[in-house]
C-alpha cells in the first residue's frame, strides 16, 4: 500500500499543495490531471526522486523520509519505475540496461548467464524478441521498443509495485494499444500494485480499479472509473469528455 | 547601491552553493571509495578515455610549450648571459609552470566539458534518477571513477608533458640559437632541484581532482534540456579554467617558499 499524506513541493511556484491519497495493495490506480499539475512530481516523492517540502510518503508503513537512507532503499528495491521516455541507459546495450533492473546485491552474486537469462524472460513478457535486440543499445531502438525495454527493466527486479509516468504518451495507438494491454496483463501476472500516471483517459478508466483527478496542486477527484464518468464536476467532465473540455475552455475553468 | 549589494549577494550564495556542493561531492566520493562501491573497471575505462586518448594532445602541447620558451628565452639572452642559461630556463619554466597548467588547461576542454556534457545529458533524459530508482548510487557508478581517474592520470600526463617539452625545448634552442646539447643540460643542472618535479606533481594532482569534481558538479546540477547542458557546460569549462589559474597561483606561496 503507498500513502501520500499531505504533500507539499513548489519549484518556482507551488505545484503540489497537500496531495493526500492511498493507493491499496493489489489495486490498479490511474492518476489523471492537466499538464504541469504535479502528477509525476507526485510519482517521483514516492520513491525520492523529488523530495516534498512538507508531507510524508509511506510504502507498506516504511517511510524513506522518517526511517530513512536504508528505509528509503528498501523501498526503491520493491518499487519499478517506469519512467516517461524510458531512461535507458545510453551507453549499455539492452542486456546490461535490463540487468540494471536487478537489485545491486542480488546482480553480484548471480552469475552471468542467469541475469541473461532473467533479462531473457522480462523481455519477453513485454512482447520483445530477445535475440534480436539484446545487443543493441538503445539509439538503435524505436521509441515503443525503448518503452518496452523500459518496462523490462522495471520488471525485472520482482517490485511488489509498478510506478508508471505516462507510459503510453508518444506512441502511436496501436503501440499505446499494445502498451496498455502489457499493463494489464503484467500487474494481473505478477500482482503488482500499480500507480499509473498518464493522460490517455479512456485507457485509464478502462484499465484501473480507481482513478484519481489532480487539478491545481490537490486532488480534485478520487473514486471508481464508474463515478468519475458520472461526476458533474465540469473539470472532471472536461477529462471525459471533448465537447466538455471545450466548454471549460470556454468559462475558463480549464487553463 | 542596493543593486550593487545583491549581486554580491548572488555572487557569494551562488559561489556557497558550488563550495557546499563540491563539498559534498568529495565527501560521497570518499564514501563510495571506502566501501568498496566503485568498480575498478570504471576506473581503467576513464583512464583509457583521460589517459591514453588525450596523450596526442597532450604530446603537441607539451612539444610547443617546449619549442616556444625556448625560442623566446633564446631571443632574450644578450651577450652577458652565458647561453647555457637558457636550458635552466626551459627546463624550469616547462617543469614547473607550462608542463602542469597547459596539460591541465587542454584536458579542461577535453575531459572536463565532456564529462559535464555527458553528465548534463543524463540528468536532464532521466537517466540519473533511473539510477536512484534501480538503489544505484550515481556517485558510486559516474563521478568516483571520473575523479579517482583524473588523479591517477594527470600526474602521468603532466610527467609526459615535461618530458616532451624539455626535449622539444633541447631541439628548438640548437636550432635556434646553436646551443649544444651538452650545455643545455649543463644549465638546466646547474638550478635543478629535485623538488621541482615533485611540485609539478603535486600540482598535477590537486588539478586532476579539481578538473573532474568540478565537472561532475556541474554536470549532475544541469537543469532544463539540451540548453540547459549547453549553459552548464560553458560555465563548467569558465569555472575549471578560473579554479585551475587560481590553484596554480597559490601554489608558489605554498611550495615554493
Amino acid at each position: 500500500m503507498i500513502e501520500y499524506k499531505n504533500i507539499h513541493k513548489a519549484f518556482d511556484l507551488p505545484v503540489l499543495s497537500g496531495v493526500s491519497m492511498r493507493v491499496e495493495s493489489g489495486e490498479m490506480f490511474a492518476l489523471f490531471g492537466p499538464s504541469g499539475t504535479g502528477k509525476s512530481v507526485l510519482l517521483k516523492t514516492t520513491i525520492g526522486l523529488v523530495i516534498p517540502d512538507k508531507g510524508d510518503v509511506e510504502v507498506d508503513g516504511l517511510s524513506g523520509y522518517r526511517d530513512g537512507a536504508k528505509a528509503m532503499q528498501a523501498i526503491r528495491e520493491k518499487i519499478g519505475y517506469v519512467f516517461q521516455n524510458a531512461a535507458l541507459f545510453d551507453s549499455l546495450n539492452v542486456l546490461d540496461n535490463v540487468c540494471m533492473g536487478i537489485p545491486e546485491d542480488e546482480l553480484v552474486r548471480l552469475p552471468r548467464a542467469e541475469a541473461a537469462s532473467r533479462a531473457w524472460e522480462a523481455l519477453e513478457l513485454v512482447n520483445l524478441e530477445p535475440r534480436e535486440i539484446l545487443s543493441k543499445i538503445p539509439s538503435e531502438l524505436s521509441g515503443g521498443m525503448k518503452k518496452r525495454v523500459g518496462i523490462a527493466r522495471a520488471i525485472i527486479g520482482r517490485p511488489e509495485v509498478l510506478l508508471w509516468d505516462e507510459p503510453t504518451t508518444g506512441l502511436d495507438p496501436i503501440n499505446t494499444a499494445a502498451v496498455e494491454r502489457l499493463i494489464r496483463r503484467l500487474s494481473k501476472d505478477l500482482e503488482v500494485t500499480s500507480l499509473l500516471v498518464t493522460h490517455d483517459v479512456e485507457g485509464g478508466l478502462l484499465m484501473c480499479d480507481r482513478v484519481a483527478l489532480l487539478d491545481g496542486g490537490s486532488l480534485r477527484f478520487c473514486g471508481s472509473p464508474t463515478d468519475f464518468r458520472a461526476s458533474p464536476d465540469p473539470v472532471v467532465q472536461a477529462f471525459v469528455d471533448r465537447e466538455a473540455a471545450e466548454a471549460a475552455l470556454d468559462i475558463g475553468v480549464l487553463i | 547601491m542596493i543593486d550593487w549589494l545583491a549581486g554580491v549577494g548572488r555572487v557569494s550564495r551562488v559561489t556557497f552553493e558550488h563550495a557546499g556542493g563540491l563539498g559534498l561531492l568529495s565527501w560521497q566520493i570518499i564514501q563510495a571509495t571506502v566501501r568498496l562501491k566503485v568498480s575498478m573497471r570504471a576506473i581503467l575505462n576513464q583512464m583509457y578515455i583521460m589517459g591514453i586518448q588525450s596523450l596526442p594532445i597532450v604530446l603537441v602541447t607539451g612539444s610547443l610549450a617546449g619549442i616556444v620558451t625556448s625560442q623566446q628565452g633564446g631571443y632574450q639572452m644578450t651577450s652577458a648571459m652565458p647561453s647555457y642559461i637558457l636550458g635552466s630556463l626551459v627546463v624550469e619554466t616547462v617543469v614547473l609552470e607550462m608542463g602542469p597548467v597547459l596539460t591541465a588547461i587542454v584536458l579542461v576542454g577535453r575531459i572536463g566539458a565532456r564529462i559535464t556534457a555527458e553528465l548534463g545529458t543524463m540528468v536532464v533524459s532521466e537517466q540519473i534518477d533511473a539510477f536512484k530508482s534501480l538503489g544505484r548510487d550515481p556517485v558510486a557508478i559516474l563521478a568516483a571513477p571520473r575523479v579517482i581517474a583524473g588523479i591517477l592520470v594527470l600526474p602521468l600526463l603532466v610527467g609526459i608533458a615535461d618530458m616532451v617539452g624539455i626535449l622539444a625545448g633541447v631541439g628548438a634552442a640548437y636550432l635556434d640559437v646553436g646551443l649544444s646539447v651538452e650545455s643545455f643540460f649543463y644549465g638546466a643542472r646547474l638550478f635543478w632541484h629535485n623538488w621541482d618535479l615533485l611540485y609539478s606533481l603535486t600540482k598535477a594532482l590537486v588539478f586532476g581532482m579539481a578538473i573532474p569534481l568540478i565537472s561532475v558538479h556541474m554536470g549532475l546540477k544541469t537543469k532544463g534540456g539540451a540548453e540547459g547542458v549547453g549553459i552548464t557546460t560553458t560555465q563548467a569549462v569558465m569555472f575549471m579554467t578560473l579554479t585551475i589559474l587560481i590553484l596554480d597561483a597559490l601554489f608558489p606561496p605554498l611550495m615554493l617558499n
